[in-house]
């Protein structure tokens, strides 16, 4: 028997997500992914002044900010050809390392939790339609504990991050040469101190409670499994030392490891509210179109990033690839970050704020690409007369929220609902589950945009 | 001899209570069945930065917000309903009385199709179909953050998604809240007078709770012995004030020199950047450049 399941919106998440799934008998045969918010961010930084970029951009996503704040930073340094200093890529590292805590923090106990576990003093969170509630009830109290925990957590692990950035989200302390903080002693203590805390938890109760999901949701390593497409932009990987580094910028193709040629990197617009001739121009109207997302592709292959895909890129993560192993990997990474901080602490010097004048060149071209919580995001800016003529951005959520290629290949949310047997038809709790373990993020989602014509490498890639 | 029994008891008392505590909290909570001022969380076009902000909330915290001040019934962000259940919590909650919190500004652009907030009985809900509904209803309105209360981000030039402030589209009273994002402290500062003393708290004329936003930057900043002085800073991390090289702090009216940000532990000029005008109605446009070095 067919059947179309539309769930709009696919609440804890951030930003609005519709997906749309036809069933026969009771699997999923297709999906659409449908993100539902657009502002035009590259429209609105044509003709600001560079580094403008750096402020504008944090305010594309509230729960992800400070890797904006880099990028957009990265962008610029590489346009005007500036080093950035050992201490201070440490310190801009340990801001960025916070985020992603909070993030983590956030997404696995407030984001995703309410679908395993009954948060039964947050009515909010646990006032929901389906039953597929399996964790015994002490066990369940354990986990309603640690998300109550989680809460003082991830506002601590902010906390950490205007230590060293001055406020979050939207922090004022990333800028082109570095991080303007003045570093002493009593801020990196403060700092040590959180990260311990941080350690304490992510080790010992995030860890067990997905061992939990893994004991009583055993068949969600069936469930949810996408393209062996991952990719990395790279994260941590700016040193010299093994010890501090984490993922080096790389594909793995069905198994195969190579490093990261951004040159590969394309995009279409077929499915995606934008006029086929000019796609800097949203369309709403477009035939055949359902999101505001389009559809990249690495060597025209569709491409999963974030966690699951940093670590099986490292070779740290040996299990599969479906829903659970990607909530499984995300912990993982949480207390592995965490590690790696413990540990760049250790190495910083405490110096002064080191900025210097910056002078805009006339014209200029530069990309920033790292990856942050959800993954790959890069910035590619290009200036003209001392301002910005371009700004493209491709964030990690439009490679997972990708919509279908020209030729009908589904994105990578998609291809991961697809397959998806329901254990009951009338309660489709699976497909919020899978689409919650890429943590997709749709006000991240929505702005690419080339200069010219669909189907084209991004031409200002350099 | 008294004494002595009430301060075993007492000890007696704490010590149980350390060993329960949060069993306990959990129980409390879960039990306390007092009427609380219903309370939807609506996000639009923005970057669902504020609701974040509300999470740093410390003392009173995300939790105790939740489980004691106002009973949030709709929040994208939070909400563990997903679908159509999930709007109907947010129809069923406007023939209540509850208090409106909205960041994000309202797309208008293309009928509101730019942000589709829901997908009911085969209809897009968009950010302005949401905004009306329930900002007729509502006992209050607040606009939480700089896009809500004034565009912000959102409706920076040329503003292809044609965003507007909440004031521009509801005829109503509007608390607003700016600040990108805005402090967790001044929502849930002001959601504890409406709640306490059941009615608005002294606005100025543009419509900001005076308690948050009375006085200047520039008026309580950290730095202003520097400008009496004279000392003025060249680029970040030079000891001055930072007028020079764009500080908008004497024109921005928030207190964040003495509240300061998460954790109350730093804030922009604390941390060597100027004040780059968040919480006004120009930001971002009448704000740039930010930094002029």
């Amino acid at each position: 028997m067919a059947k179309t399941i539309i769930i709009d919106p696919i609440t804890r998440i951030s930003g609005f997500l519709e997906i749309s799934v036809n069933i026969e008998d009771d699997t999923i045969v297709d999906a659409r992914t449908s993100g539902l918010l657009y502002r035009g961010f590259e429209t609105i930084l044509k003709n600001r002044f560079p580094f403008d970029s750096i402020f504008i951009t944090e305010r594309i996503c509230g729960i992800c900010s400070t890797a904006h704040a880099v990028t957009a930073a990265l962008a610029d340094e590489n346009a005007l050809k500036i080093e950035v200093s050992l201490n201070d890529r440490y310190l801009r590292d340990l801001v960025h390392g916070f985020e992603i805590m909070q993030n983590h923090l956030r997404h696995f106990y407030l984001l995703s939790m309410p679908d395993y576990a009954k948060i039964n003093s947050v009515k909010l969170a646990s006032d929901q339609m389906y039953h597929d509630y399996r964790i015994p009830e002490d066990i369940n109290q354990n986990i309603e504990r640690h998300y109550v925990e989680s809460i003082e957590l991830s506002r601590m692990a902010h906390e950490g991050a205007a230590t060293l950035g001055g406020k979050a989200p939207h922090s004022h302390g990333i800028f082109v040469g570095g991080i303007t903080v003045n570093i002493d002693p009593y801020k990196l203590e403060k700092v040590r101190s959180i990260i311990e805390k941080l350690l304490a938890f992510v080790s010992t109760s995030m860890k067990e409670d997905a061992n939990v999901l893994a004991t009583y949701y055993p068949d969600y390593f069936e469930k949810g499994i996408s393209y062996p497409n991952y990719m990395s932009y790279g994260m941590f990987n700016t040193y010299d030392e093994a010890e501090i580094t984490y993922v080096k910028p790389s594909v793995l193709i069905e198994g195969v490891i190579s490093p990261l040629n951004p040159d590969l990197i394309t995009e279409q617009v077929k499915y995606a509210w934008y006029q086929t001739d000019n796609p800097t121009v949203a369309d709403t109207k477009k035939e055949d179109a359902y999101s505001f997302i389009k559809s990249p592709h690495y060597n025209n292959l569709a491409m999963e990033v974030g966690p699951l895909a940093r670590l099986k890129i490292t070779g740290d993560y040996k299990g599969g690839s479906s829903c659970l192993d990607r909530n499984i990997a995300r912990v993982m990474e949480t207390e592995k970050i965490l590690r790696i901080m413990v540990q760049i602490v250790t190495r910083i010097q405490l110096l002064r704020s080191n900025q210097k004048k910056y002078e805009i060149p006339q014209n200029a071209v530069g990309a920033g690409l790292t990856d942050t919580s959800r993954g790959t995001l890069g910035h590619w800016v290009n200036i003209e007369n001392h301002v910005i003529q371009h700004y493209n951005i491709i964030t990690p959520s439009v490679w997972n929220l990708s919509t279908k290629s020209n030729e009908g290949m589904a994105g990578v949310i998609e291809k991961a609902l697809i397959g998806t047997k329901l254990n009951n038809i009338d309660e489709p709790v699976e497909i919020g589950r899978i689409a919650r373990s890429f943590d997709p993020c749709v006000s991240c989602a929505t702005h690419i945009i080339t200069r010219e014509g669909t189907d084209k490498t991004i031409d200002i890639l350099v | 001899m008294l004494d002595r029994l009430q301060e075993w008891q007492l000890s007696k008392l704490k010590n149980s209570n350390n060993i329960h505590l949060d069993k306990e909290n959990l129980s409390i909570q879960q039990n306390t069945d007092k009427k609380k001022l219903n309370a939807i969380w609506l996000e639009l076009t923005g970057c669902s930065g504020n609701i974040i902000s509300f999470m740093d909330a410390e003392n009173p915290g995300l939790y105790s917000t939740l489980t004691s001040l106002v009973n949030i019934t709709f929040s994208n962000t939070l909400m563990g309903a997903e679908g159509e259940s999930a709007y109907e919590k947010f129809l069923n909650t406007l023939d209540t009385e509850f208090v409106l919190l909205v960041e994000g500004a309202v797309s208008t652009a293309d009928d509101g199709m730019y942000t589709i907030v829901a997908n009911y009985k085969g209809k897009y809900i968009t950010a302005l179909d949401a905004i009306r509904l329930a900002g007729e209803k509502a006992k209050y309105v607040i606009a939480v953050g700089t896009c809500a209360s004034y565009g912000g981000v959102s409706a920076a030039a040329p503003n292809p998604s044609a965003s507007k402030s909440v004031k521009e589209v509801l005829e109503r009273e509007i608390i607003r809240l700016p600040g990108c994002p805005s402090h967790p402290d001044w929502v849930i500062g002001t959601l504890a007078y409406l709640v306490n003393f059941g009615q608005i708290p002294e606005l100025d004329d543009e419509g900001r709770p005076k308690l948050f936003y009375g006085v200047t930057i520039h008026d309580n900043c950290t730095r202003r012995g520097f400008f009496e002085s004279g000392i003025f800073a060249e680029k970040f991390g030079d000891e001055g004030c930072m007028i020079r090289i764009g500080c908008r702090g004497p024109i921005t009216r928030t207190d964040c020199p003495r509240r300061k940000w998460n954790g109350y532990v730093n804030w922009p000029v604390g941390n060597n950047t100027n004040c780059i005008g968040c919480a006004n109605p120009g930001f971002p446009d009448a704000m740039e450049p930010f930094i002029r070095n």
